[in-house]
């Protein structure tokens, strides 16, 4: 009979650790949904609805298409966008990338751009990822305040190097995709 | 609408009050415009994604996450072998199962010099992990699923632009790694040589 217990009891409580793990997992989920993913989903309902709707659309595809339309443009798009002054104001929330990003999505849709450039453009668009959030980052890696100083103007600079490396890296990449 | 002009003969208004009366349609259009766009994706990415977020997230709980520390003491080694551990493998794991932005405090098991390094390959990685694992990133899916819709709206498959991104982000975050840290070096050198 003890034996028997003893087999429940495990039994009950390996039962009860999962289900309770599945449980809060898919709490957090909801969390996530509601207080992320939702709010920018508004915001880029709005957005693109703006573009739809509107001759906006028109216009902003003939500002890009000769940009991101090919690999010379998504360069430029790059260098711009890691330039050590302006990365870290591109880059808080990637608020900035997303709203490109989803501008550039809208203009693939409708045909303005080749679908083989989405994915040099997804690396075009955010060289100046984290670089808003350098000092915050590396404190996180209990970083020394010498480390700091150094680190942040070596992640710019270095932005500047690998920002275009990696369209040029992804653009050899995306050969035979799509086409 | 048109269906009903013909059998009805309402005069559509004129003049000054009919500008008004279709710039209020224009406008309200705009947001019926954004309200479908809403709802495509409320229907469309959502639920799959509230699937998808519970079954990683209840995965990452039930293997623990503190289980990669033991290979951030080993990232820590100088020798080239340990390049691809640090700036590759261990940003990848750190972004899984930590997320952002904790996976940054995977870099207190690195000595001083990696840290902005390791930062950075970390942190470039945010993004091309969502293709695949939009878990590790919820606040900022939209670089790719931006550019996503666009895929989907041509009718092709996301799978190769998903998988192709995840695997140039990797090359991507280990050269981003390896060149911030010889930066860094060459920082720090030239800072002791004026001190």
């Amino acid at each position: 009979m003890d034996g028997l217990n003893k087999v429940l009891v495990t039994i009950g409580r390996g039962v009860g650790g999962v289900v309770g793990t599945l449980y809060q997992a898919g709490r957090d989920t909801i969390d996530t949904i509601i207080r992320n993913i939702l709010p920018f989903m508004a915001f880029i309902a709005f957005i693109i609805g703006l573009v739809l709707a509107t001759g906006i659309g028109d216009v902003i595809a003939n500002g890009i298409k000769g940009l991101a339309g090919n690999i010379v443009g998504l360069l430029i798009v790059s260098v711009v966008c890691a330039i050590p002054v302006l990365s870290p104001l591109l880059g808080p929330g990637a608020v900035i990338a997303q709203v490109v990003g989803t501008l550039l999505g809208v203009e693939i849709g409708r045909g303005n751009i080749p679908p083989q450039m989405a994915l040099p453009a997804l690396f075009a668009i955010n060289p100046q990822v984290g670089c808003d959030f350098i000092p915050v980052g590396l404190a996180l890696g209990e970083a020394e305040p010498e480390t700091v100083e150094v680190g942040v103007p070596a992640v710019l600079f270095s932005r500047l190097i690998t920002g275009p490396l990696a369209v040029v890296i992804a653009y050899v990449a995306s050969f035979g995709m799509y086409s | 609408m048109n269906l009903f002009a013909s059998a009805d003969t309402v005069a559509e208004p004129e003049g000054v009050w009919g500008a008004i009366a279709g710039g209020a349609e224009y406008f309200i259009g705009i947001f019926n415009q954004g309200g479908e766009v809403f709802f495509g994706l409320m229907g469309g990415i959502l639920p799959t994604l509230v699937v998808l977020l519970t079954a990683v997230n209840a995965l990452i709980r039930l293997i623990g996450p503190e289980k990669i520390e033991t290979l951030g003491k080993k990232a820590a080694q100088p020798g080239l072998i340990w390049y691809p551990v640090r700036y590759m493998v261990l940003p990848f794991l750190a972004v899984f199962f930590l997320t952002n932005p904790m996976a940054y405090t995977m870099g207190r098991f690195l000595p001083e010099r990696f840290k902005p390094a390791f930062y950075d390959s970390a942190v470039s990685y945010v993004h091309p992990i969502t293709g695949l694992f939009p878990h590790a990133n919820p606040g900022e899916l939209f670089v790719y699923l931006g550019i996503a819709a666009g895929i989907t709206q041509l009718g092709l498959g996301l799978g190769d632009l998903a998988l192709r991104f995840l695997l140039v982000g990797l090359v991507v975050i280990f050269i981003r790694g390896i060149v911030t840290e010889w930066i860094t070096a060459r920082m720090i050198a030239r800072k002791e040589a004026k001190a």
